[in-house]
């Protein structure tokens, strides 16, 4: 759905210089503009806000991992999960038997979840449609058993302990300001490569994956090798997540680390915000965590009924997301949301 | 070896039932390319609605199952006809989350009404069982089986013999083509799901007979669904039938030979290891796994 718009040739590209760095620029900017202000604003936090403020940064970063590989290569990985608990795991179990420190344990982590999306990814990414979304909840749902089943090393399914507190403890408790700049600075992570991913060669070469990968490969592009990578950034942004995650909660279990329901907030907020845009995943992140935890405090039984509604309603409505819609509508000048409807509708 | 033969049996039986769960799933999945998130809970209304009939009118589920199955088609019919044609022709993750939304929706309505204890249909005969040499056959594993078996042979003969079968196979094939015949594809494709629906309430009935059920067990029949469906492969009926008893077999094997938690595990290991090796399940056409979307 993301159109391309035509490169214009060099001798244009000169003159009109000062535009397109200043258009170049400007997410870059914002992006800064934004993490001062949420450094500012963490001490007019009360402690519940700095929470609530802190879980949205957790999704902002987890819905722009799924972004690179859901939103610009196309494919729909129902298993992302799977990287977040290896993450944690990684970190538990690297700090309980190796004694190492949280801030050598959670680039491991990363690697370790990189790695590993390379493994499942290339035989997995020669699925398509339907059937990759399900091969990867399969892994998912497979990892969860194996984790559960290595009480030795994993702690199974009474849970493992991160050495935080205590004479076992390899690092301190970072309690609720530390964690709140650890999961901004992942947030921040995130939002960089996704922004770094959208504007070069290799970003491009997955959205023509997206739109046509057979196309992509007879222009030249290496399919394989662009949706491993691809693959293997979104998991290693979603490993780095879950190992702060795990340090965050100290006690973690494999029915939490590899919940399902994860995966599909990720999807569900990557969608509705705009997918393989930066800006819809984060959108779709802050607003729908937001609504969320709105919805727990004021309907405490329905709220999972409420999101359910919400969610029937906006995938009717925007179909292809918020951000993707404005974009469109300004375009067009067309603001009706029921000939949006009429696009997808038998 | 009478253990062996045991789970062998048991497994069979509890085969049968799978398969019942997932004819529906797979039936809409081959013909409109849709993944149903929703058909988990489908069943499980089901099962409620053969709960309700035998609690409140003392109908037996093997006759309340014609009831509940009746008031889930007009539900499906509804629902796909004024919610998920409305977004048939989107890319595969709406459907998919629309279909999730529903299932959340459902299923959380159900905890709100029958709340989250687990329930049973209790009949007279489903406890008791046959003996055969060593093996045990308990009865109401036996008819649930019988139903499957009979249901699937049905659905192969609606199908395949009927014009409202043919025009749905048509439908699933090419849609613009059948469009072109005269063939009303929203109706079609209402009636599609509306029958999977009405499939998804017999299983969830014969579930309710000889399990107990509660609302939070929706999302593991969905992925036994999903598991099935690809493994017995889209575009044949029977798919879903060889599917599920296989993974009733491997289930029931892992769980006398393997320890702990692995044998939840042995399920997804079929389905990668099938997904890799013949995408198009042991008796899929190949033209429903190549196709990405329609």
């Amino acid at each position: 759905m993301s159109t391309v718009t035509e490169a214009e040739p060099s001798f244009d590209r000169q003159a009109t210089g000062s535009r397109l760095d200043w258009q170049r620029m400007l997410p870059w900017g914002l992006l800064a503009l934004l993490m001062a202000a949420m450094l500012g604003l963490q001490s007019q936090l009360y402690i519940g806000q700095e929470r609530t403020v802190t879980a949205i940064f957790m999704f902002v970063a987890l819905a722009q991992a799924w972004n690179v590989i859901g939103g610009f290569t196309g494919y729909a990985c129902f298993g992302q999960v799977v990287f977040f608990g290896i993450g944690g795991y990684a970190t538990a179990v690297t700090m309980v038997h190796w004694h190492l420190s949280f801030w050598l344990a959670l680039p491991l982590s990363g690697v370790g979840a990189a790695l590993f999306g390379a493994v499942i990814g290339l035989p997995l990414l020669r699925l398509k449609g339907h059937y990759f979304a399900i091969a990867t909840l399969g892994v998912a749902e497979g990892m969860r058993e194996v984790v559960t089943n290595v009480p030795a090393l994993t702690g199974g399914g009474a849970g493992i302990t991160v050495p935080t507190v205590g004479e076992d403890a390899t690092t301190a408790y970072l309690g609720n300001d530390g964690f709140y700049l650890l999961f901004l600075g992942i947030a921040a992570l995130s939002l960089v490569v996704a922004l770094v991913i959208s504007r070069n060669r290799f970003g491009f070469a997955l959205r023509a994956i997206h739109q046509d990968e057979d196309a992509a490969g007879a222009m030249g592009i290496n399919t394989t090798r662009a949706k491993v990578l691809a693959f293997s950034i979104s998991g290693m942004l979603t490993g780095l997540v879950g190992a702060c995650y795990a340090f965050q909660q100290v006690v973690i279990f494999p029915d939490r680390l590899f919940d399902v329901e994860l995966t599909v907030l990720m999807v569900v907020m990557v969608v509705i915000g705009g997918s393989g845009t930066v800006l819809g995943p984060l959108l779709g992140a802050v607003g729908l965590q937001y609504l969320s935890e709105y919805l727990r405090h004021s309907y405490t039984e329905a709220h999972t009924f409420i999101l359910g509604a919400i969610i029937i309603v906006a995938v009717v409505f925007l179909p292809q997301g918020f951000v993707n819609y404005v974009r469109e509508a300004r375009r067009s000048g067309d603001y009706s949301l029921l000939a949006n409807v009429r696009r997808y509708r038998l | 070896m009478s253990a062996f033969l045991q789970a062998t049996v048991y497994g069979l039986l509890q085969g049968g039932l799978l398969a019942l769960v997932a004819v529906g799933f797979s039936l809409v999945w081959g013909v409109m390319n849709v993944v149903n998130l929703a058909h988990g809970s489908f069943v499980i209304m089901g099962a409620y609605l053969g709960w309700e009939l035998q609690v409140h009118a003392g109908i037996d589920p093997l006759l309340g199952m014609f009831a509940a199955a009746a008031v889930m088609f007009v539900l499906g019919y509804a629902i796909q006809r004024w919610l998920i044609n409305l977004v048939v022709n989107a890319p595969i993750f709406i459907t998919l989350l629309l279909t999730f939304g529903l299932s959340l929706l459902i299923v959380q309505g159900m905890n709100i009404i029958f709340s989250a204890n687990y329930r049973s249909i209790s009949t007279g005969y489903a406890s008791t069982s046959l003996s055969m040499g060593s093996v045990r056959v308990p009865l109401g594993r036996l008819i649930a089986f019988g139903i499957a078996v009979l249901v699937t042979v049905a659905l192969v003969a609606l199908v395949n013999r009927t014009r409202i079968g043919l025009a749905i196979l048509a439908t699933g094939m090419d849609r613009g083509a059948a469009r072109l015949m005269g063939i009303p594809a929203r109706h079609v494709y209402s009636l599609t799901f509306g029958l999977s629906a009405a499939l998804a309430a017999i299983a969830g009935t014969m579930v309710g007979t000889v399990d107990t059920f509660s609302p939070a067990a929706a999302g593991s029949f969905t992925l036994l669904s999903f598991v099935i469906a690809v493994l017995g492969g889209l575009g044949n009926m029977y798919g879903a039938l060889l599917g599920g008893l296989l993974i009733g077999l491997v289930e029931s094997w892992a769980g006398l030979y393997l320890s702990g938690t692995w044998v939840n595990a042995m399920a997804f290991l079929v389905l990668v290891v099938v997904l890799v090796v013949r995408p198009s399940g042991l008796v899929g056409r190949a033209y429903y796994a190549a196709r990405v979307e329609v």
